[in-house]
Order: C-alpha cells, then sequence, then structure tokens
C-alpha cells in the first residue's frame, strides 16, 4: 500500500512537470507568430508601450498601409504564380519518376535515383550564381519561367523522394492484376495508380508550394521589379523603415497565413511526409 | 497463380516494354535536373577559373587556379569557415539534444498532444526571411523586443543581442535552433512512439535509474533516428541564408558572415563572379565531402 502510495505521488508530480513543459513549448515556439499577429492588429502607439499590451483594440490599418502603400501586393501575386506554377509542373514530372523508382525494373535505375540525390545536396549560393550568369545571357532575368524553373531543382528532387516512399507503402496487387489482363504500362500508371495515389500526391503538392512560397535566396538574386516574390518585398520593405513594426508585422502574417491555414488543415500529414524518411532509416 | 505471374514476367518483350517505360517515365525529371542543376554546377566549377567582374566585362580572363590561391591568403575566407562551423555545429548539437529530451518527456503520450504538434509545426513551415526579420525586430530589439522585456522582467537585463558581434551569432544559432529544433522533437517522438513495446519494456526493468535506461536501452534503439537527423540537420544548416541575411546581414561586421552569406556578398554586391563561383566550388565540395563520409557512415552502421 505504501508503495502505491509513492508511486501515485510521483505520477503527480510527472504529471505536473509534463503540463508544464508542454506549457513552456506552446510559449517558446507558438507565441512568437501569436505575437507577430498580435502586433499587426495594435495601433501604432500602442506598439511600443512598455510593458507591451496583451488587450487592446483591433485594428486593421496596418493591413490597408501594407496593401497600398509599397510592393506588398504584387509580391505576394508573384509569389503565389511562382509557387502554383513550380508545384504544377513539379508534380507533373517528379510523380511519374516517383512511381518508376519505386515500382518499375529498368537500367540503371539505383544510379539515376542517387543522381536526384545528388542534386538535392547542392549548396543553393553555389547553383545560383551560373544560374544567374545563364539567365542573364538568355535575357531571362526577372521572368517567372526563369524563377519557376530555379525552384524546381529545390522542389523535384524531395518530391520524387516522397513520392517513392509513398509508393512504396502502396499495395501493388491491382497493379498487377492490370498488368496481367495486358493493360499497357503506361495505362496502368493513368488509370489503375493515379487515382490511388491522390492523398500522396496533395502532400507533396503542399510541401513544393511550402518551399517555394518561403524561398528567398533565388528569388532575392533572380527577380526585378517584374517578378519579386513577397519574401523579397518584405525583406526590402522592412530595410528601408526600420520601425515600420505595424505594416511589416501586417505583411508577415499575410505571408505566413496561407501556410499555417494549409498546415492547420493537414497537419497530420505534413508531420508524417517531414518524420517519414527519417524514422523508416 | 505465383508462378504463372512469374512466367508472364520473364517474356523479354515485357521485359524490354518495362525498361523503356521507366527511362520514359524518369527522363523529364532527370533531363531537368541535368539540364538545371547538374549543367550549371558544372559551369560554376568552370566560372571559378575565370576573373569575371560584372562592371568590368572587357577584364574577364582565364585564370586558372588564382582564385582558389587568393583565397588560401584571405583572412575573410578563414573567418567564414570558423563562423560556418561553429554555426553549424552548435545549432545541429542544440537540436538533437533539446528535440531529444523534449521527445523522452512526452513519448508515454498525454492529453494535448495534437495541440503541441500544431504548436510545434509553426515554426519550420514560416518563411525564414520572415522569421529573421521578426527575430531582429520585435523579439531582439533592445527594451522594446518580447525577449528582451522578459530578459529585464527576469533581472538578467538588456542585451545587445545582434549589435555585438559575439551575442549576435549567438542570436542567430538562437534563431535557427528555435526554427528547426522542432523537427527533430517530431522525429525523435515518432520514433520513440514506433519502438517494440516488449524488448523495451524488459530492458526498462533491469535498469535502475533513468540515466542508465536513457543511455543503455533506449539510446541504442534510437540510433538510426538520430544519425538521420544530425545528417539532415547538418545538410540544412550548411544552407542557411535567409535567416541570417535578414536578422543580421552577416554582421555587425562580419561577425555572423557564414562561407554563404560570404559568397553571396562576394557574387551579388561586390560582383566578382569568379571569386564568388571558387567560394561556391569549395561549399560544393564540403557538403558533397560531407554528405558522402555520412553516407558511408549509415550504410556501415545499419
Amino acid at each position: 500500500m505504501k508503495h502505491e502510495g509513492i508511486s501515485g505521488a510521483f505520477r503527480i508530480v510527472r504529471t505536473i512537470l509534463v503540463y508544464g513543459l508542454f506549457m513552456l513549448m506552446i510559449l517558446v515556439w507558438a507565441f512568437p507568430v501569436i505575437w507577430v499577429i498580435l502586433t499587426s492588429m495594435k495601433h501604432r502607439t500602442e506598439i511600443f508601450t512598455i510593458p507591451p499590451t496583451i488587450l487592446f483594440t483591433p485594428t486593421l490599418t496596418h493591413y490597408a498601409d501594407a496593401l497600398t502603400g509599397n510592393d506588398i501586393l504584387p509580391g505576394i501575386v508573384n509569389s503565389f504564380l511562382v509557387a502554383s506554377g513550380a508545384t504544377m509542373v513539379t508534380l507533373l514530372i517528379a510523380v511519374p519518376a516517383g512511381y518508376a523508382f519505386s515500382r518499375i525494373r529498368f537500367p540503371f535505375r539505383d544510379r539515376l535515383s542517387f543522381f536526384t540525390l545528388i542534386a538535392q545536396m547542392a549548396p543553393p549560393i553555389g547553383l545560383i550564381i551560373p544560374c544567374f550568369l545563364l539567365l542573364n545571357r538568355m535575357r531571362m532575368l526577372d521572368t517567372y519561367t526563369g524563377l519557376i524553373a530555379v525552384h524546381m531543382t529545390l522542389t523535384v528532387p524531395f518530391s520524387i523522394w516522397l513520392m517513392v516512399t509513398y509508393f512504396q507503402d502502396l499495395p501493388s496487387s491491382l497493379e498487377e492484376a492490370a498488368m496481367l489482363d495486358g493493360v499497357s504500362p503506361f495505362n496502368t500508371f493513368l488509370k489503375v495508380v493515379l487515382p490511388n495515389a491522390w492523398g500522396g500526391i496533395g502532400v507533396t503538392a503542399i510541401f513544393a508550394f511550402i518551399e517555394s512560397w518561403n524561398e528567398f535566396l533565388y528569388a532575392v538574386v533572380l527577380t526585378g521589379s517584374n517578378t519579386k516574390t513577397a519574401p523579397v518585398a518584405i525583406f526590402g520593405f522592412l530595410a528601408a523603415e526600420e520601425s515600420r513594426w505595424g505594416p511589416f508585422t501586417a505583411t508577415g502574417v499575410m505571408i505566413m497565413a496561407p501556410v499555417i491555414v494549409v498546415a492547420l488543415i493537414a497537419q497530420r500529414h505534413i508531420v508524417k511526409g517531414m518524420t517519414l524518411g527519417a524514422t523508416k532509416g | 497463380m505465383d508462378m504463372f505471374k512469374r512466367k508472364i514476367r520473364i517474356r523479354p518483350s515485357y521485359i524490354r516494354k518495362q525498361e523503356r517505360f521507366g527511362l520514359i517515365m524518369t527522363a523529364p525529371s532527370l533531363l531537368f535536373l541535368a539540364a538545371v542543376a547538374a549543367l550549371p554546377l558544372l559551369i560554376l566549377v568552370v566560372m571559378s577559373t575565370y576573373t569575371i567582374d560584372l562592371t568590368f566585362p572587357s577584364g574577364n580572363r582565364w585564370v586558372g587556379l588564382k582564385n582558389y590561391m587568393q583565397m588560401m591568403g584571405d583572412s575573410r575566407f578563414w573567418h567564414a569557415m570558423r563562423v560556418t562551423v561553429v554555426y553549424t555545429a552548435s545549432t545541429v548539437f542544440l537540436q538533437v539534444t533539446i528535440g531529444l529530451a523534449l521527445a523522452m518527456a512526452f513519448f508515454k503520450g498525454f492529453r494535448g498532444e495534437g495541440f503541441l504538434r500544431v504548436s510545434v509545426l509553426l515554426p519550420m513551415i514560416l518563411a525564414p526571411v520572415v522569421v529573421g526579420l521578426a527575430f531582429r525586430t520585435m523579439i531582439m530589439t533592445p527594451e522594446y523586443g518580447i525577449l528582451d522585456y522578459l530578459f529585464v522582467l527576469l533581472g538578467i537585463g538588456s542585451k545587445p543581442w545582434l549589435v555585438d558581434p559575439t551575442w549576435a551569432l549567438v542570436s542567430v544559432i538562437v534563431i535557427h535552433t528555435w526554427q528547426w529544433t522542432p523537427f527533430a522533437f517530431l522525429v525523435f517522438l515518432a520514433s520513440l512512439t514506433a519502438l517494440p513495446p516488449e524488448p523495451l519494456e524488459a530492458g526498462l526493468m533491469d535498469a535502475r535509474n533513468g540515466w542508465q535506461r536513457f543511455r543503455h536501452i533506449i539510446l541504442p534503439m534510437i540510433r538510426p533516428a538520430v544519425v538521420i537527423v544530425i545528417i539532415f540537420r547538418t545538410m540544412i544548416a550548411l544552407r542557411a541564408f535567409a535567416a541570417i541575411f535578414s536578422a543580421t546581414g552577416g554582421g555587425p561586421g562580419t561577425a555572423t558572415e557564414i562561407l554563404n552569406l560570404y559568397t553571396y556578398r562576394e557574387s551579388f554586391n561586390s560582383l566578382n563572379l569568379g571569386y564568388g563561383a571558387a567560394l561556391g566550388t569549395v561549399l560544393l565540395i564540403i557538403t558533397v565531402g560531407i554528405s558522402m563520409i555520412f553516407f558511408r557512415l549509415r550504410q556501415s552502421r545499419m
């Protein structure tokens, strides 16, 4: 009896500690994000009060400011065009490749799949120097096509890899049946495999979109006044006016919002996709 | 049934059809990566043997290994190497140790785990440039930044976060660790949850104190995950750019100038593309070299 009492008390202490840690983690990781959102809705005078105010009457003036004042709105539109374009083309070429690498036997398969990994190892700064020179020669600086192509060097390798792990988990019995019936490999892929793979394709699309949407280095080197994306625009904006935290946080929220909404909806799949490669070994 | 299948698969015409199909399906991706990733990297190496100055194009010429010779005597390059090593080693170490400790605390499962997952997911999906700018302004500005305010409140006092060279390096390490520790945490949490219960419980009965349990039972079982997290995070830390660029710009002076930032400044601020390409080539050799070492390590350990 006495033993149980001690372990019972121990369990309570442990529970309290775990929940304390839980609160601390929320504070450390979610609070800065919440703080950005709160600041974006404070009046200018309230942003710089000490101690900081938690309760205040929210205002949307900073959003109006950010959207009308400078190149934030075009930036968001450009980011959307580039990220959507990169995602679509990536899926178009990476999904078939992922399928072939996981299911089809063909010459040099392992060496070729290793090649896609090497492309992922390349340091971005090393890639952007020649790409800048090439696109400059081709007069393709500050074009959507140029930026989308360079963004795809990031999205294609990991999309292939994500689809490979996804297809490996998919049972192959339906495909085998189709092939036994004499359906061509391509038709099998199109009519039997794809309709069952939308889950994996959706997660891959989310990752590709976020990667391109957030990307900064390639965008800052390759874009000019026509195609400047939101991350480049917000950087330029704050560099010019260091103390305008209101419009800055409003812009930050607009850049974060689509990604956060997607993450809330698909959090389970995103966590799984992130940890998949690492837990499978 | 099985034998029947095998017979059909072995038919030569079928095999040829499959082989052609596999090549056609992978061709677009492979050709794309060859053209937009492999070819530019070759060009990068070639560029590193030239003097290329965009502001003075008539002076462009082949100089052999001159850029590399210059690099050996370039103290700013060696400084950038040191900062890169410190930044990479400390961010990876902090992510792994903090992530592992938190995962150990939570792996028994508890109410509110879903909420925790979403909270720790947030930093990882944010644009690094927004993260860097937010830390530079609202979080680390003396007095008005929320972190600095907290330090004052706790009696530690205001700190020169991004102004003092040493503090600036600490700050960019803190920013990276803040953004990416959740990754290590989630991976370790997933692999702890996936451990087979029987050997784990048998082992836990034997070991008396908590550290022994961790060191001799749990750690060996999740070593593959630890190795992979170290590999992933090292590769990512070596690609770091936007968060540092937006928080400190490599400064004050060159205090937080990792090799990526030095290469960027040399190439796109000074427009010395030849020397920048040589720096980029060194980075390429370092990253490929490290990934090869990791690759071997993984193969031999598992």
